[in-house]
């Protein structure tokens, strides 16, 4: 059987159980709703345009967030790979900060930022930054010497040596981190958003919760899920594989 | 100078077409033209647990423009390092490197290197990797278009130009290679064992193609290789590098014509001689490495004879 059918099979058994344990009212409606009426939510949201503010907020703050983060982070890593003083120093900072949860940066945040996008943005930042960071690093000083020798006796030097050989080199790792700081940044998106409320995807399941709808909280949890899906296999999953493919990782 | 002279008896009645220049004087202002390549007491150490052990010493070496020498020696005697040395990619101990009369203090273009492995960018595909060095040079897209494609149809790959690295063969790589470094368009090229790691069929078209290219060029080359046949079929000249420390131990011209043959008996003749030469310091590296009391010819015995019992075993 292809798995397609196999996962096809699961998800509606699933659905099909959620609608029994509704049907047999062993919980009221407003703890656990059912599919249909999830499904309504989620087309009437379409409908009158709320999920799509949600989504677009959301996305134009992780946008800036992880955009700003990629750059951090390709930066750091590229010190700490190639400069030893940055390595001993700025390395341990980056892998000790590695064990602070996201959200600890939120009460520093909101006073330096206040409630609003800015604080956001920061946290999303702060989670992405950090993987990028050290896979770019691990990825600088996994480029093979030979390159470099390479490339040096055809006269690159200095940031033409970065720019044009070791940062496309360790682009394999790069992207594994981008990928990481991705799932990394859209978590810390959310817990931000639900925190601080203005508008955000996040905003929309505290208004459920603040409506008792808890058909409209089940329903933005989808669009969150298949949005993280979305952007994970449709660009990273697909990006990781073509450049693993050209860099000569993966045998055929 | 040619230092170690004993130990080789009959090499004044080799074959008349060697040339063996026992007599090699290395003087300041002896050559009329100054050579392209000049190396000047160049010595090189390492340390490790017996403590200093030299790789070179003491190397004094001329190459003339246009020449194409070969350094021959068994593996670890140095001749990589000597060859990073003059591509500025190792420094030496103490001696010194002119290239074009300049000497050497780190990479230059005008050394380009080819290593046994490609070191072709798999993010550029065949004709943005020969354009690599021509950008870095400031050349125009047109121009370094034009050029990068000049000599990938020398090297016949010009059907492949839009090809991703990772699509091609060992031996494609390699004349990719050496098509990069001839687009550079260097003083001399630095070849470091480039075709040992081909299959036997690959690296005789290669041994041709590079002949005809440096037959078109005239390019002075640098070719490091543990080939002997390899090298009476390339160069003019072969250096035999002996092993701890790295002496020029022997020195021969070869002029057979050319194009030559891997398979051509001259070829076979040459480098049974050489190899009589080197077997001295092949047999040093065995003994190195081997245990005190073990040879090579029981242990050969040994496998045969157990590999027999067992196939009677497994018979049965």
């Amino acid at each position: 059987m292809p798995s397609i059918l196999k996962r096809t099979i699961f998800f509606f058994l699933l659905i099909c159980l959620w609608e029994l344990l509704f049907r047999i009212r062993m919980w009221p409606e407003y703890i656990l709703p059912s599919p249909v009426s999830v499904c309504k939510t989620l087309i009437y949201g379409f409908q009158n345009k709320t999920f799509v503010i949600g989504i677009v907020t959301s996305m134009r703050r992780i946008a800036i967030g992880y955009g700003i983060s990629i750059i951090i982070g390709v930066l750091l890593g590229l010190l700490i790979g190639r400069i030893r003083i940055f390595e001993e120093t700025l390395g341990s900072l980056v892998s000790g900060l590695q064990a602070l949860p996201t959200i600890c940066w939120l009460p520093l945040a909101l006073l330096w930022f206040g409630l609003n996008d800015k604080t956001i943005i920061f946290l999303v930042i702060m989670g992405a930054v950090l993987s990028i960071t050290i896979a770019t690093d691990v990825g600088v000083k996994s480029v093979p010497a030979l390159y470099i020798r390479a490339a040096k006796t055809m006269g690159a030097r200095g940031w033409k040596l970065y720019l044009e050989v070791i940062i496309p080199a360790a682009l394999p790792h790069i992207i594994t981190g981008m990928k990481q700081g991705w799932s990394f940044a859209w978590r810390s998106l959310m817990a931000g958003e639900l925190l601080i409320v203005c508008l955000g995807l996040g905003h929309l399941l505290m208004i459920g919760r603040e409506l008792n709808d808890m058909s409209q909280v089940i329903a933005v949890m989808i669009v969150i899920v298949i949005i993280g899906i979305l952007v994970d296999r449709l660009f990273f999953v697909k990006a990781e594989k073509r450049i693993r493919e050209r860099w000569g990782l993966v045998k055929n | 100078m040619i230092s170690e002279s004993a130990g080789i008896e009959n090499l004044t009645d080799l074959h008349q077409d060697i040339t063996l220049n026992n007599n090699l004087q290395i003087s300041d202002g002896e050559n009329a033209s100054f050579p392209k390549l000049r190396i000047r007491h160049v010595s090189k150490s390492f340390h490790s647990e017996n403590g200093k052990t030299y790789v070179l010493e003491d190397i004094n070496l001329d190459i003339k423009q246009g020449e194409f020498v070969c350094i021959v020696g068994p593996s670890g005697c140095g001749k990589t390092t000597l060859l990073n040395i003059v591509a500025g990619l190792e420094k030496a101990d103490c001696g010194e490197v002119l290239a074009n009369g300049n000497p050497v203090n780190g990479a230059g273009t005008d050394r380009v290197v080819i290593f046994q492995e490609a070191a072709l960018f798999p993010w550029l595909n065949v004709i943005k990797n020969v354009e690599f060095g021509l950008k870095l040079k400031g050349m125009n897209r047109t121009q370094r278009k034009t050029t990068a494609l000049e000599y990938l149809k020398m090297v016949h790959l010009s059907k492949f130009q839009s090809a991703h690295i990772h699509e091609l063969s060992g031996g494609m790589k390699q004349r990719v290679a050496l098509a990069r470094a001839l687009a550079m368009n260097p003083e001399m090229l630095l070849m470091d064992e480039p075709f040992s790691a081909l299959d036997a069929q690959t690296r005789w078209i290669l041994h041709f193609e590079l002949q005809s290219i440096w037959l078109k060029t005239k390019k002075t080359i640098m070719f490091v290789t543990h080939n002997i046949r390899e090298a009476v079929c390339l160069a003019d000249r072969i250096l035999i590098l002996s092993t701890t420390p790295g002496k020029i131990k022997k020195e021969f011209i070869v002029d057979l014509p050319r194009p030559r043959d891997d398979n051509d008996v001259n070829v076979a003749e040459y480098s049974t001689r050489i190899m009589k030469i080197l077997k001295t310091e092949i047999d040093k590296v065995v003994k190195c490495e081997m245990d005190a009391d073990s040879c090579v010819e029981c242990d050969i015995k040994c496998t045969s004879e157990e590999s027999a019992k067992t196939d009677i075993g497994g018979g049965i």
